[in-house]
């Protein structure tokens, strides 16, 4: 595999002795998804792992109040007995993952009597809608973008955009979102007299949705738009696009045919940090915006010690973003004709 | 029973300002305006989804609101808090030693699937309250301390369900026919009359939990036990409302219930939703969508400062007040003067007016304006900068030994915005330098319960029905370290407060209380600080009846079956 | 998982025999850029505000931060002698905004001074090294990378307590991954080279290979990554600031300043518009610095 910075080297884990099934090429890309889904059980293992025995550091019980009328003793330990939370650390962890291993992520400690399998269920079609919004405009915006800024380098086109660009991920996403709200909420609210503006917080499949996604968006249309820029200056330089050009071939042509695709070849790299930008990006603006996806679950479940919740959000999320890296680096075999996978 | 002839006027003249008709000053006229059915829609913003609506297992507010209209207690407290009148229950007896109460319900009282409630269904609902698996928050120490038999709550075996069915079945509950329901008590307890009109205290149909659960179960299974309140259907309720419909994150919505004993309420539908941002449910009433709002703390100025806004405000007070604590357990807060000093340095008016924006009123005393109890007569906590820099040198300690604590304050804007202000007081007017520690909410509750904190606040206390027992059982040595957080010691309170809990006379009680308040006060057990008002937008066109007893952000909510929607 | 800066393409380049040569020339280059040197002279302007303003504050030219006017609480700029406003206790806005600078540089400057050792170590070792060395680093890496951060940092600072130390190494620790994993690539795309291989060959130890021959010539992407990590530090405090894990008040950070200025959004707005604007920009600048020595360092950009 050609060597990136920041890429690990997966493909050069193949031992010898697979060396003849990887002779054939669909043969070898079934050994990497098998391996690769393999590695991602000890790593989901040890995120459990560490979160698990880090949160049970933290002081503070799921039964305490925080202000409100708070629990006698004697019912607090009846519930930590009810949900085994008096059992030795070790043993409960033997137990979740047991369970973990039957699907069943345990009860939540805030809400009565409802699974977290339930409550991430619930959660789930809010953030999924963001991140597929968010996503449909990040990849032709930021690559488009990207794109433009090469082709006219230098340019003041070429500084807009990467100015643009550079605004956009160097600005928060709470302040970004901060920000819209007090110009297209409140103050858009104060010029129409109450009238036309966009709603500052809660999920509606409307206009709720701009603002939230439109911050959402940002920071990975910044960060394709540069790296696409990136590789398309790459590409351009190559001899046979001067030649190309040279030629005399009309340049709408020449990007089309030969620079995008070859340009495209690094930007699916983008697609798994983007896909992790979604995610924890969905954790700050759900919380702005005040939408109930798991991103603002896992905030609520950590500051109520919701240790069932949290695990098994955490759980969600790693296993999202290695199935997202896994997509990505298989997508990668297909696009880029160097790719060896031995 | 007699009201103490001072504390009677205060409550008349408190029934005078809480009872609002919010209906741009038309009031209890014969022609109501009622606009048509369709209109008779209530929106109210209650903030937060219920974690569960069984009302027994509910222990917030914004649960309660729901609870405490789809299903009814025994009684209710009058509008004007003296004592408590009728609800599920026409009238109630109670034995001359106290200890057994016979509460005769209301005679034609139907669940809202049209069912006769029963007095076996009041036994049930109270041993569903009781059982010790399901852990509900309200049943210490307001149950378990009171009912004959309920005193072993704590340490039933969860585990095991005969040992759980015995302590239910051992309960002084009991109905004798159809129509009696039946409490005996441990010991007297002339507070009780409130603890029944708890929302909690309700009766539940066996056949609808059971079947709602697959059948019967042990009574270890709280998963199944809670089934029934998952589903609007199961939902069988006796109050003047039920739920039509639940939309999970979003809203829910109640209907008459046409079956109620009193009659079918004159609003058609009452939403609650879950905006949980105070400035969108804000801009949410601005725009109509809302009826009732809460006004953030921030736009209270706006909101005095416009026009039609303004007329639509209300200014509630709540039964609750809030105070600072000390670790009275290590010096030099274990000397009198030195709290005392503390508590003579916060300029209360500025605290209420300034800080607050005018939604507080500073109180140097304990039990809030509003109920029985309130007496500003002992002034020794009230705002003296001066008298307070010589309480502290009188009692030898100086700036340097104070300026190593630290005050712990939650980590929300609300406790950090009031303790910074706090804080500058102190420093301020006591010449000190002394700091925050602000800590995530859960992690200070369990070091407050540890005793790990040096100063703690603020620490407050809503009432949850308006007798001072409910009160003055705070600060008892028993309370240190589950409410007491501070542990102050105070001689004689202890003997006092148990007196007056189990006195059968009210005039004496009330003597009781007074004293007991004194020794509070005199003693700065706490630094009393202030009773926190509610500013809330009603819509001109909703008419609601407010008491001072309201539960925070759905004013009115104890007596929505009178209210209703105007031609607007 | 980090809320990651982008992660720097691996640059290749031959190495220049004169490394002073490189170096006069990167400066060269970046003086021309624009974007560059405008961030250079924000970062500069805020190192003197963060320096001048207690001497300020003494010399009674701008209103002590954290001196209350409850009277005047969300003022609007302008109004009761206070420039920018006040906040939700009546402190002068534009002082704490000027207080808030030495937070977010400190917290920017030495996040970077804790990740830069163990990236660098780490980096170096698995990218020379390999071999089970790499593998069990870049698991290490992928675990922690999959590892919400969030979580971490909260627990650390519940379990140690809200200090400034235990805030920024709590930043530092989920943030060297991108430094390592960008070390790494450096070192395995230049250790093939035949210089490298010259000097394996004539016997150097290891240590003296990775310090006098693969170091210096991976130091331009290194640099810039590390210059990289500033907003992103200085991101995440802010942002923990939004959970309340942040410093403690009344000293003023930025973030905590748009947090609690949120309440208030509607009553006066620019209670949350100045501190996000300082946010902005501040990571804004550090960002044009950033590309412009990326720009500068890499001899293929050229004009």
């Amino acid at each position: 595999m050609a060597v990136i910075a920041g890429r690990p080297n997966r493909g050069a884990l193949l031992p010898s002795r697979l060396s003849a099934l990887s002779s054939t090429r669909a043969g070898s890309l079934t050994i990497f998804i098998v391996r690769r889904i393999l590695w991602m059980i000890p790593i989901v293992f040890f995120v459990i792992l560490i979160t698990f025995f880090l949160m049970h550091l933290a002081p503070g019980s799921p039964w305490d109040r925080g202000g409100g009328r708070e629990l006698s003793a004697s019912v607090r330990h009846n519930l930590d007995l009810k949900y085994g939370l008096n059992k030795p650390e070790y043993q409960q962890f033997e137990l979740y993952l047991w369970n973990v291993a039957h699907f069943d992520f345990g009860l939540s400690y805030q809400y009565e009597g409802k699974t977290v399998t339930k409550l991430i269920g619930e959660g789930i079609p809010y953030t999924a809608t963001l991140g597929t919004l968010a996503f449909l405009i990040i990849v032709p915006v930021g690559i488009g973008l990207g794109v433009l800024a090469a082709l006219r380098q230098n340019t003041r086109t070429d500084y807009v955009v990467m100015g643009f660009a550079t605004g956009a991920a160097s600005f928060p996403n709470f302040v970004v979102g901060a920000l819209m709200v007090v110009v297209f909420s409140v103050e858009m609210a104060r010029w129409t007299d109450h009238s036309f503006f966009l709603p500052a917080a809660d999920f509606g499949v409307d206009d709720h949705l701009i603002m939230p996604v439109i911050t959402l968006a940002l920071l990975p249309i910044a960060y394709t738009a540069r790296l696409t820029r990136a590789s398309t200056l790459d590409t351009i330089r190559q001899d046979y696009i001067r030649t190309a050009w040279a030629k005399g071939l009309p340049e709408r042509l020449v990007v089309l045919k030969h620079v995008l695709k070859n340009s495209l070849i690094p930007v699916v790299t983008t697609l798994g940090p983007t896909f992790a930008f979604l995610v924890t990006g969905s954790v700050i603006v759900e919380t702005v915006f005040n939408i109930p996806g798991i991103g603002r679950a896992f905030v609520v479940a950590v500051t109520s010690r919701d240790y069932p919740m949290i695990l098994g959000t955490t759980v969600l999320f790693s296993v999202v973003i290695a199935v997202a890296n896994l997509v990505v680096d298989v997508l990668y075999v297909f696009i880029d004709p160097r790719v060896r996978l031995s | 029973m007699q009201l103490g002839t001072r504390i009677r006027a205060v409550a008349l003249a408190s029934a005078g300002l809480f009872v609002v008709a919010a209906c741009g000053g038309n009031n209890s006229t014969p022609s109501l305006n009622l606009a048509p059915a369709a209109q008779q829609i209530l929106r109210v913003n209650t903030g937060v989804e219920p974690n569960s609506f069984d009302p027994t297992q509910q222990t917030y507010t914004y649960e309660a609101a729901v609870g405490r209209n789809t299903f009814q207690s025994l009684l209710q407290p009058k509008a004007d808090l003296s004592d408590v009148q009728p609800a599920a229950a026409t009238k109630y007896d109670v034995s001359s030693d106290g200890l057994t109460y016979t509460f005769h319900l209301q005679p034609n009282a139907k669940w809202s699937d049209g069912k006769s409630v029963t007095a076996s269904d009041w036994v049930y609902g109270y041993q569903h309250f009781l059982n010790p698996a399901l852990a509900a928050g309200y049943v210490d120490p307001f149950f378990d301390t009171t009912i004959a038999g309920a005193g072993n709550y704590g340490n039933v075996d969860v585990s095991s369900a005969s040992a759980i069915d015995s302590y239910l079945s051992g309960l002084g509950l009991s109905a004798p026919d159809a129509n009696t329901f039946v409490i005996k008590l441990a010991h007297p307890a002339a507070y009780f009359k409130w603890v029944v009109t708890l929302w909690v205290a309700v009766p539940l149909r066996k056949d609808i939990v059971e079947s709602a659960a697959g059948g019967t179960f042990p009574s270890t299974d709280t998963t199944k036990a809670e089934t029934w309140a998952n589903n609007a259907n199961t939902i069988v309720g006796n109050g003047p409302f039920k739920i039509s419909e639940i939309a999970s994150k979003d809203h829910v919505t109640m209907v008459p219930n046409t079956n109620y004993w009193g009659g079918t309420a004159k609003l058609q539908q009452i939403i609650y939703y879950y905006i949980s941002d105070g400035n969108t449910e804000f801009s949410k009433y601005q725009t109509g969508a809302l009826d009732i709002a809460n006004v953030p703390l921030a736009d209270v100025t706006v909101v005095r400062g416009d026009s039609t806004l303004s007329k639509q405000a209300h200014l509630y007070p709540q039964l609750t007040a809030f105070w600072m604590t000390f670790n009275t357990t290590k010096a030099p807060f274990d000397n009198a003067k030195v709290r005392l000093a503390f508590a003579k340095s916060i300029d209360r008016d500025k605290l209420a007016n300034d800080v607050q924006h005018g939604t507080a009123k500073g109180l140097a005393s304990f039990i809030p304006n509003g109920m029985a109890g309130y007496d500003t007569s002992d002034n020794n906590q009230s705002f003296d900068a001066a008298a307070a820099k010589k309480l502290l040198s009188d009692a030898g300690v100086t700036a340097d030994t104070l300026n190593k604590y630290k005050l712990l304050t939650r980590n929300s804007t609300g406790s950090k915005t009031l303790n910074q202000f706090i804080v500058d007081q102190w420093n301020t007017n006591l010449g000190l330098n002394i700091q925050l520690d602000v800590i995530d909410s859960k992690t200070v509750t369990s070091r407050i319960r540890k005793g790990n904190f040096d100063i703690y606040g603020p620490d407050g206390w809503g009432a949850d029905y308006p007798d001072q027992q409910d009160w003055m059982d705070i600060f008892v040595s028993g309370s240190c370290h589950s409410l007491n957080w501070g542990c102050p010691t105070l001689a004689g309170y202890d003997a006092l407060v148990q007196k007056a809990d189990t006195e059968l006379s009210q005039s004496q009680r009330n003597a009781d209380y007074l004293t007991a308040q004194k020794m509070l006060i005199d003693q700065a057990a706490v630094a009393f600080m202030y009773q926190p008002y509610e500013y809330d937008l009603v819509a001109s066109y909703v008419n609601i009846t407010h008491t001072a007893f309201d539960d925070q952000f759905a004013p009115g909510d104890q007596n929505y079956f009178t209210a209703y929607i105007t031609t607007h | 998982m980090a809320l990651a800066a982008p992660v720097q393409q691996a640059v290749e380049w031959e190495v220049a025999e004169q490394q002073i040569g490189l170096w006069q020339d990167a400066w060269h280059r970046f003086r021309r850029n624009p974007l560059a040197v405008a961030g250079a002279v924000l970062v500069v302007f805020l190192v003197l505000v963060a320096f001048l303003s207690p001497v300020l504050v003494h010399l009674g030219l701008i209103i002590d931060p954290i001196k209350q006017e409850v009277e005047h609480i969300e003022a609007s700029p302008g109004q009761f002698g206070h420039p920018l406003g006040t906040d939700e206790l009546g402190r002068d806005t534009l002082s704490r905004l000027m207080y808030g600078s030495r937070i977010s540089l400190s917290v920017g400057i030495l996040v970077q001074g804790i990740i830069l050792p163990i990236g660098l170590a780490i980096g170096l070792a698995a990218g020379y090294f390999g071999g089970r060395i790499d593998n069990l680093l870049m698991r290490i890496t992928d675990i922690w990378y999959a590892f919400p951060d969030l979580i971490f940092v909260l627990v650390l600072v519940s379990v140690f307590g809200p200090s400034l130390l235990s805030i920024f190494g709590a930043i530092a620790l989920v943030n060297w991954v991108n430094l390592a994993r960008l070390v790494r690539g450096q070192v395995l795309a230049i250790k093939e080279k035949e210089y490298i291989e010259a000097a394996r060959s004539s016997g150097s130890p290891p240590i003296k290979l990775i310090l006098k021959h693969l170091l210096p010539n991976a130091l331009g992407p290194i640099i810039v990554t590390v210059v990289f990590g500033i907003p992103q530090a200085i991101f995440l405090e802010a942002a923990l600031s939004f959970l309340g894990v942040g410093i403690q008040p009344p000293t003023p950070t930025w973030g905590q300043m748009v947090f609690d200025g949120y309440e208030a959004i509607y009553a006066n707005p620019t209670s949350v518009v100045f501190p996000a604007l300082a946010i902005g920009f501040t990571l804004l600048a550090f960002s044009f610095i950033g590309d412009g020595l990326r720009d500068a360092l890499d001899p293929r950009m050229r004009r």
